[in-house]
């Protein structure tokens, strides 16, 4: 469970997310959407340390992540990240990206890391690329294989941030489809998202950021038909 | 113009008698230089305000004065003021490599900044501690940005090795000097030695280049 107590970030004078708090279930799909520059990438960062708060609290499974270096190491090796633009270590082939920290982290053999990591590049479909390098990859099959190398630690959160926007239009929906084979096989997925029908479809929650405020939280039926504020109902009018 | 290498030619056994000084004053500076430059490089980019704080002091330090009076304080300065003796030899390979570290760590924090955000991102995202992340994820990355610079300043620091003649120690330039004021042929025996620094010197961003195909490869 993520809890997030009246948390608000400001970078120098700009305050980018205000008095945020939220409750997140084991195992809910939560899309995360909003205007460019409303904070929900800052907001997801903090769910796993990348950015610190200035005031308030995240908690996941009532460990609070910022009182010791220690919890948030912790924390960090069970939840993972997709970013927009995949951040593959361009260094190491397919099958090394995947298994490097469940062996440099989670000090799991090489055998048994590999084993695991060849049943996830299976999964998201990629077994005639495990000894490519990143660079001889399509930007679909790159953010395959970096939801593979989250998954390889085993995660009971999943943070995706924009993971189709940097892609061309023909290989979103590639992804897409591995993003909704994980949702509600028990991890949590809280995903940053521009792609409406795709939040419609498989999140359980709509989660609506403007300015740093956290104007909605409701189901997608509610959301999309009926949003309770004017700010939603101009985003929606401007996007669908 | 009329030269006479004829004059010389005796010579040049003496003045090529300096190689190994200037080899051994140069490759020792290069290790010094490479050593202490990444352990101020560490500093840098490390958490620890004292630590970078004095890297930074360092850098400034000994890139904003002449190396020519950084050879001097060490062989003339330090011996006064301490008490220590000092002989040319060690003077140069200190002065040499203790001015080479301000700019090679300069070059291995860059080439180390200049990796993505995003593979810091990654790693850390992954659980990565710090120490694992530099050496596997970034530094690879960064010696591709790394590796041309510093090849770049050790060449320089082969032909600046020159400046060690002024406490007398007897490298190429040094001997090619006296051999100069000896025969009255300055021009010839400094020729000898402009022949020696440019061969050098071409050996090394040769060597420099392939090993910089190798890394891409
Ligand atoms: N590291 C940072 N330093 C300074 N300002 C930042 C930093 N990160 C984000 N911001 C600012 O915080 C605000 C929110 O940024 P954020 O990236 O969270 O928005 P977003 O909702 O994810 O936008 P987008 O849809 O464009 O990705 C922006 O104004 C941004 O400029
Ligand atoms: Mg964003």
């Amino acid at each position: 469970m993520i809890q997030i107590n009246n948390l608000s970030k400001s970078f120098k004078n700009n305050t980018v997310l205000k008095d945020i708090s939220l409750k997140i279930n084991q195992g809910e799909v939560v899309a995360l959407i909003g205007p460019s520059g409303s904070g929900k990438s800052t907001l997801l960062r903090h769910v796993n340390g990348l950015e610190t708060p200035s005031n308030g609290q995240v908690q996941v499974d009532g460990v609070n992540i910022f009182e010791s270096d220690k919890n948030l190491q912790d924390i960090r090796s069970s939840v993972g990240m997709v970013f927009q633009h995949f951040n593959l270590f361009p260094h190491m082939n397919v099958l090394q990206n995947v298994s490097y920290a469940p062996i440099k982290v989670r000090k799991l053999s090489k055998e048994l890391a590999e084993k695991k990591a060849l049943e996830l590049i299976e999964k998201v479909g990629l077994s005639d690329h495990i000894k490519k390098n990143p660079a001889q990859l399509s930007g679909g099959q790159k953010q395959r294989v970096a939801i593979a190398r989250a998954l390889a630690m085993e995660p009971k959160i999943m943070l995706f941030d924009e993971p189709t926007s940097a892609l061309d239009p023909e290989m979103v929906k590639e992804v897409l489809d591995v993003i909704k084979s994980l949702a509600h096989t028990g991890v949590t997925m809280l995903i940053v998202t521009h792609e409406m029908n795709f939040a419609k479809e498989v999140a359980d929650r709509i989660i609506f950021l403007e300015e740093g405020i956290l104007l909605e939280d409701s189901n997608p039926v509610e959301f999309f038909n009926n949003p309770k504020t004017d700010r939603a109902k101009e985003f929606l009018a401007k996007i669908l | 113009m009329n030269l006479d290498f004829s004059g010389v030619i005796p010579s040049i056994p003496f003045i090529l008698e300096g190689i190994k000084v200037t080899l051994a004053i140069v490759s020792m500076s290069i290790l010094l230089g490479f050593v202490l430059g990444s352990i101020l490089a560490v500093f840098k980019i490390s958490d620890i305000k004292v630590l970078t704080f004095f890297a930074s002091a360092y850098t400034s330090i000994f890139r904003g004065t002449p190396l020519i009076l950084q050879l001097m304080i060490i062989y003339y300065g330090l011996p006064q003021t301490f008490g220590i003796d000092i002989s040319e030899f060690p003077a140069a390979i200190l002065a040499l490599g203790l001015n080479s570290a301000a700019y090679v760590s300069e070059i291995i924090r860059a080439g180390i900044q200049a990796v993505d955000k995003g593979q810091s991102e990654a790693a850390i995202a992954l659980g990565v501690p710090k120490r694992l992340m530099l050496l596997d994820i970034i530094f690879p990355q960064a010696i591709r940005n790394i590796l041309p610079a510093l090849i770049n300043e050790f060449t320089s620091l082969t032909k600046e090795s020159a400046i060690v003649t002024v406490i007398g120690a007897s490298d190429v330039m040094r001997r090619a000097y006296m051999v100069g004021s000896d025969t009255y042929l300055y021009m010839e025996s400094l020729m000898i030695a402009g022949v020696f620094y440019y061969v050098l010197v071409s050996l090394l961003s040769f060597a420099g280049k392939k090993l910089e195909v190798k890394l891409q490869g």
